[in-house]
């Protein structure tokens, strides 16, 4: 049995974005712990608050009230600069892929690496090994439009692994793209998770894809409604 | 992020968008070229003047003519007085005795003498020509300009007859090469007597005796090439007159102090009814002159410069709106607000840099186009030049001083930081999820 160490606690997390001048109630009292080598999927309709949870989580924005620990260390009180440090100890994957249109696969997945601070050759090494362990190999001079969805994706994943971040977040990472590309990308999430123990936290409205995680945490209109493992609640 | 890197990043972005790139370099190529063209023009045609005026200057001369104020004197600070050229009509007039007060006032002059000037003709059988009488004492105004008031062929003879006439080389031919009187011929000198009444013409029988050689550009206070020199005697008979126009004082030394100590004695002396100049402080007013047409020239270009920044400003803030996108994107992975700020000031100094090398090329390229224009004589620039007397071909050398370079490239960059600076900061505080999420 692996030792499993808790990597985020949201408690009574809160958000509320103001729409013109309506204040909306995007989160209105989450309490979430996730250990590593979790696999969770978040599901929920839209505008349930999971996207607004996962963005917090990835440090890409502040929570309203509540405390929210990234490895013990309440996100809320750091400052601009170290929350830019851990956005890059955070591996991020978007539905639409967010990949630099005027590079390459490679330089998309060295851009990681260079706001690290890691040196070129480094960076090629490493860039070319991860395109590789998607299985992008012979496809690392192209550019975003030249690739397809799918393959947009595995690259958005590589770059999301080049730091060795604690965590993956994954925001509808299938929703751009077709069913049987689809099942690709979660096998490849999957293995991600088993063999190398990432952990991964997913956003999802899809039933099937949430299925092939360890976790699934139900919410509706700004509260987790279930949190169900391995079938069992929690 | 590594410094590299960031540049990196930001050449890319620009090599994205060539064209408006292009366009916005060419608006600080534009700006710093006409800086870097005016400038190195009009400190070439300083240079050349000050060169053309110092030959035809002796640094240890002053010029005493009638009219209040110290020109170019010392402690009391240098201002124009009531007419410095021509004098102010107070009443007050020098007298060709003058010289012998002028002489005994310090030890440090060597001598002084007395011109006589008035406008007259010159006429032969075949040709008539308006022109300066000027009466000296040719031997001392020979040792004083023993550079200028040089003959061309025949000597200038120190004891010369009543009706010795030295003419100036533009009196004997046009610049086109048209000969109105030579050395050896007789001419009349014809003036105008104005208190006379009725007003008549008077004149007498002259011989030139010799050409005086080409002294080109502005003689101040020293020979001309469109004056015609006679002896001081036949001066005062001629014109009737014991009063004369300048004292010219021969100095020891041309040294500051020297040219100020005797500047003093002889404004003091005269009660402050004459102005001293030194050729040294129509060389500093040349120079102020210039400074201040440089810097309105400068001032003119830097506005363009100016331009091209807010061109700078309002293509960052284009590409910062399209860029959002891109911006939350960086943020997402990490990037710092700081390295997002140099991303785009980054940007900003490559176009700079690049405009700004180009526009001092082109600068300099475009100065001596203009100079090469001058030299060759299809604009004539000089004393004299309508009258169709003198007109010296103006031969300009631009310079380019090391100064004008770096300040030029330092101007230009700068402008471009400074006019990024809001667009770049608005880009270092954009939230990533708000950028992420625009369309």
């Amino acid at each position: 049995m692996v030792h499993l160490t808790l990597i985020i606690e949201a408690i009574d997390l809160k958000k509320t974005y103001m729409l013109g001048k309506i204040p909306v109630e995007a989160l209105r009292g989450v309490n979430l712990k996730v250990v590593s080598g979790d696999f969770l999927a978040i599901l929920g309709p839209s505008g349930s608050g999971k996207s607004t949870l996962l963005n917090l989580i990835g440090a890409l924005d502040k929570p309203t009230a509540g405390t929210l620990l990234i490895d013990g260390v309440d996100i809320s009180k750091l400052s601009d600069n170290q929350l830019s440090h851990l956005r890059s100890r955070v591996g991020f994957v978007f539905q639409f892929f967010n990949l630099i249109p005027r590079f390459t696969a490679r330089d998309n997945v060295e851009l990681s690496l260079s706001i690290a601070g890691v040196g070129k050759t480094e960076r090629k090494n490493r860039a070319e090994e991860l395109l590789e362990s998607v299985g992008l190999q012979d496809r690392i001079t192209h550019k975003p439009a030249e690739l397809s969805g799918g393959q947009q994706q595995r690259v958005a994943i590589a770059r999301a692994l080049a730091n060795n971040p604690k965590f993956l977040l994954m925001d509808e990472p299938t929703g751009n793209i077709d069913s049987r590309t689809a099942r690709e990308i979660m096998n490849l999430v999957k293995k991600l998770n088993e063999k190398h123990g990432v952990t991964i936290i997913m956003v999802t409205h899809d039933q099937n894809l949430a299925r092939e995680a360890k976790r699934t945490v139900q919410m509706f209109d700004g509260i987790i409604t279930a949190d169900i493992e391995n079938g069992e609640p929690k | 992020m590594r410094t590299r890197d960031v540049f990196s990043y930001s050449f890319s972005s620009i090599k994205l968008r060539k064209l408006r790139a292009g366009l916005t370099t060419l608006g600080v190529v534009i700006g710093i070229a006409a800086i870097v063209a005016l400038l190195s023009i009009t400190t070439g045609l300083q240079n050349t003047i000050t060169v053309q005026l110092e030959t035809g200057l002796a640094t240890d001369t002053l010029i005493v003519s009638p009219g209040g104020g110290v020109f170019g004197g010392g402690q009391e600070g240098s201002h124009f007085g009531g007419g410095v050229i021509g004098g102010a009509d107070s009443g007050f007039r020098l007298l060709i005795n003058d010289t012998q007060i002028i002489n005994d006032l310090s030890a440090d002059i060597l001598t002084s003498i007395a011109t006589i000037q008035r406008s007259g003709y010159i006429n032969s059988t075949d040709h008539e020509r308006m022109t300066t009488i000027v009466g000296v004492e040719f031997e001392e105004y020979k040792s004083i300009y023993s550079t200028t008031f040089v003959s061309e062929s025949d000597e200038i003879p120190d004891t010369p007859t009543n009706d010795t006439i030295i003419i100036g080389k533009r009196v004997k031919e046009r610049q086109n090469g048209t000969v109105l009187f030579t050395a050896g011929e007789d001419v009349q000198i014809i003036w105008t007597n104005a208190t006379a009444r009725p007003p008549q013409n008077e004149s007498y029988p002259g011989h030139v005796v010799a050409v005086l050689q080409e002294v080109g550009g502005f003689a101040f206070g020293g020979p001309s090439d469109n004056n015609i020199y006679i002896p001081i005697a036949t001066a005062q008979e001629f014109f009737n007159t014991s009063e004369c126009e300048t004292i010219i004082v021969k100095l020891a030394n041309s040294d500051q102090a020297t040219i100020d100590a005797v500047s003093k004695a002889i404004v003091n002396e005269f009660a402050g009814e004459v102005s001293v100049i030194s050729s040294t402080a129509v060389l500093n007013l040349l120079g102020s002159v210039f400074s201040i047409i440089e810097l309105f020239l400068v001032g003119i270009a830097a506005i363009s410069l100016l331009v091209a920044g807010i061109g700078i400003m309002n293509i960052m803030i284009v590409s910062l709106i399209e860029r959002t996108r891109e911006i939350g994107i960086l943020k997402a992975l990490g990037m710092k607000s700081r390295t997002v700020l140099a991303i785009f000031l980054g940007e900003s100094v490559i176009i700079g840099v690049i405009g700004a090398i180009i526009g001092i090329a082109l600068g300099w390229m475009l100065s001596n186009i203009v100079a090469a224009v001058l030299s060759s004589g299809a604009i004539t620039i000089g004393p004299g030049a309508g009258a169709g007397a003198s007109g010296d071909l103006l031969s300009i050398a631009p310079v380019l001083t090391p100064l004008v370079f770096l300040g030029a490239f330092g101007f230009g960059v700068g402008v471009s930081v400074v006019f990024a600076l809001y667009p770049a900061w608005r880009a270092s505080k954009l939230k990533p999820v708000e950028a992420l999420r625009y369309e």
